[in-house]
């Protein structure tokens, strides 16, 4: 995938650099908004990643109004010092896809990249069915069935798996799932969304053959036949 | 009523209405005193003086001379309305301007007030009743119907001047009390808005030379003394926070980037990526301090009240207590939520929802296997709290205070997980809220009150 990072402080910027290079992505990079406008209009990228508070006259907020303007839709991941709920709003409402507060892991960056660029190639068609292996959800009728078992799921369980499903074979960190939902932005302190998950992984992968429901060590899960 | 008279004020008010009013009685009540009795004194003068002649005459003429002085001050005193009566021990009229004894005067010598008529019209009038020798009576009066007008006149003058002088006082004693009580009102107003996080604000000083303004100035003065050793202490740990951040995230995918790289060929042995699973564990702890910290730097600086709203409790506190019963009943804890329905305040969602869960947070840590209530009520006095009871260990009364002071651990807490920040931050969203967070005794455990400002 080729990417672009506008980033102004330095260690941030080798450490996002380094990590996206080391999965493989193509990295193209600007340290003030000026040039990081004119790599985003002129270039083609899958994503782009984008501090807010930029050096060179245009900020984040501004790049992202300026490349919207001219119908630009790349999705845009945006990087900001500690996420103020206002400020997440504006950003969103100034076109931006996503909203990762500085501090992050690393992992937590490349999830919501991998969910961003898969959402931009989606068809947009609307669902009424999910499916991954053998566990089937239905929308419509809100049922959920593995191999073709009936599982029962408390409607917080059923919004979760339905999350897990829309993202099959991703990594979804814990925020993301805070954030998707619970509709949450606030750090629960205690990893309460591990034993949401163990719950739910009891109920789908209790009696299956094979478990679809994985942890991913340090970053969050994966839903996926695969291992 | 009981609580407005608590206000030093308003009993100022009072005290100055009420000694104005006893004054103003006082001065009304001398002067009626002294001119009734005046005007009684000079009627009672001429009566007695007319008397005094009459009975001159009887002695030195006879009857006679008697009936003719009666005749002639009956004559001269034409326009005064004075009245003469003189009759026989029968009672028949002898001389005199009055057709028959008055009813009202009695037998007995002495003064009389009665109520008499002339022309059709009654007056009141005033008489001595005098006996003469050989059982003569006499009667001499004066018309008071005027002077009883003049009295009912000074009274009413009199009454009304009171009142007015009542009313004067009432208008002072509140002007009194609104002067004073304009410049406590202002103290209070300032101080509260200072304790609730802005520290920026100043009491007005005026001219500063009053009791007011130098009061005024020394609060300043402190506040001023206390905003630099705060924003001293706050820039430090806000610093460190802030600076910890990147070189944290970076150590962090350093140390992802160890797993990541091994290969088939050059796997990483188990021990050591136990060992690095641990590391990011704990670079992990290290960033949610920060996190913490930088929260508690967010909140105290009143920012986050910019995107203050309507907020629905019920929900968020059940929407929240669903979210920690997972982590309860894996620890074996029975969580059990009440929330009372229609309870909003003007706040942030997510930051209440964050006071909540650290709640939570906390009983689960603390009372494993045990039971955890949380509820949700409005409070008489219109105030939302939010209670977490749990049945643990508690804190003792005098650890209470010092248990929301910023990295302030227990003696009960030390060898558990955690900060020392939760129960800080929780504080500190009360207070931006206009709240408070009260930890009590749930005999055993601990209840905390997260008391919130009325919506």
């Amino acid at each position: 995938m080729k990417l672009l990072l506008v980033e102004d402080n330095k260690s941030v910027a080798d450490f996002v650099a380094k990590g996206l290079r080391e999965a493989g992505h193509t990295l193209d990079q600007a340290d003030n908004g000026r040039d990081g406008l004119f790599l985003a209009s002129s270039e083609q990228y899958d994503a782009i990643i984008l501090d807010r508070m930029l050096p060179g006259g245009i900020d984040g907020l501004g790049i992202i109004e300026a490349l919207r303007r001219t119908g630009n839709r790349t999705p845009i991941l945006i990087l900001s010092a500690l996420g103020e709920v206002d400020e997440r709003i504006r950003g969103l409402r100034a076109g931006g896809d996503d909203y990762l507060a500085k501090p992050f892991a690393f992992g937590e960056l490349e999830a919501r990249l991998d969910a961003l660029m898969r959402r931009a190639q989606g068809s947009g068609e609307t669902v009424t069915q999910l499916a991954v292996d053998d566990l089937r959800m239905d929308l419509l009728t809100r049922k959920v069935t593995r191999a073709d078992k009936p599982v029962a799921l408390q409607p917080r369980e059923f919004k979760l798996l339905e999350f897990m499903m829309r993202h099959a074979g991703q990594v979804v960190t814990r925020t993301m799932l805070l954030e998707n939902v619970w509709d949450y932005h606030f750090d629960p302190q205690t990893n309460v969304i591990d034993t949401h998950i163990s719950k739910l992984r009891q109920k789908i992968d209790a009696d299956a053959a094979q478990p679809l429901l994985h942890t991913v060590r340090g970053v969050g899960y994966r839903l996926g036949s695969d291992d | 009523m009981l609580r407005l008279l608590r206000s030093t004020s308003v009993r100022l008010a009072l005290m100055f209405a009420i000694l104005f009013a006893v004054a103003a009685l006082l001065l009304a009540s001398l002067i009626w005193w002294r001119t009734g009795a005046y005007l009684d004194n000079e009627t009672d003068a001429v009566i007695s003086a007319d008397i005094q002649a009459i009975g001159d005459r009887l002695r030195d003429f006879g009857l006679p001379g008697a009936m003719a002085t009666i005749q002639e001050r009956v004559a001269e005193t034409a326009d005064e309305h004075a009245i003469y009566l003189l009759v026989d021990p029968t009672l028949t009229p002898v001389a005199g301007n009055l057709s028959a004894w008055p009813a009202a005067v009695g037998a007995g010598q002495g003064w009389y007030q009665a109520a008499l008529e002339r022309d059709g019209h009654p007056y009141a009038a005033r008489l001595l009743h005098v006996s003469l020798r050989g059982g003569f009576q006499l009667l001499v009066g004066r018309d008071v119907q005027s002077r009883m007008a003049i009295r009912t006149l000074i009274l009413n003058a009199l009454g009304w001047a009171t009142l007015a002088t009542l009313g004067l006082a009432i208008l002072g004693g509140l002007l009194v009390r609104r002067a004073v009580l304009g410049r406590i009102a202002l103290v209070n107003r300032t101080t509260a808005a200072i304790v609730q996080g802005d520290l920026s604000q100043r009491l007005p000083a005026g001219d500063g030379s009053d009791e007011f303004g130098r009061l005024a100035r020394t609060i300043n003065e402190m506040l001023a003394q206390i905003e630099l050793l705060i924003d001293g202490v706050r820039n430090a740990s806000n610093a460190v926070a802030h600076d910890l951040r990147t070189p944290l995230a970076e150590l962090r995918a350093r140390l992802e980037g160890i797993g990541r790289n091994a290969s088939a060929d050059a796997p990483v042995p188990e021990p050591v990526k136990a060992a690095l699973q641990d590391a990011i564990g704990d670079v992990d702890r290290l960033v949610g301090i920060s996190n913490a910290l930088l929260r508690l730097a967010e909140i105290d600086s009143g920012a986050r009240r910019a995107g203050f709203r309507a907020v629905t409790l019920g929900p968020l506190v059940v929407q929240v207590g669903e979210l920690y019963a997972a982590l309860a009943e894996e620890k074996g804890a029975a969580l059990a939520v009440d929330a009372a329905a229609g309870v909003e305040v003007i706040g942030d969602p997510d930051m209440l929802a964050q006071a909540v869960g650290n709640l939570l947070d906390n009983a689960v840590k603390y009372a494993p296997g045990g039971r955890i209530a949380l509820s949700l009520a409005r409070r008489d006095d219109g105030r939302a709290v939010i209670t977490v009871a749990d049945n643990g260990p508690g804190i003792p009364e005098s650890e209470r205070d010092k248990a929301v002071v910023r990295f302030y651990r227990g003696d009960a807490s030390r060898g558990s997980p955690g900060q020392g920040l939760g129960l800080a931050e929780v504080a500190a969203v009360a207070k931006l809220h206009g709240g408070a967070l009260e930890l009590g005794d749930n005999a055993p455990g601990l209840k905390a009150t997260l008391v919130l400002g009325i919506a």
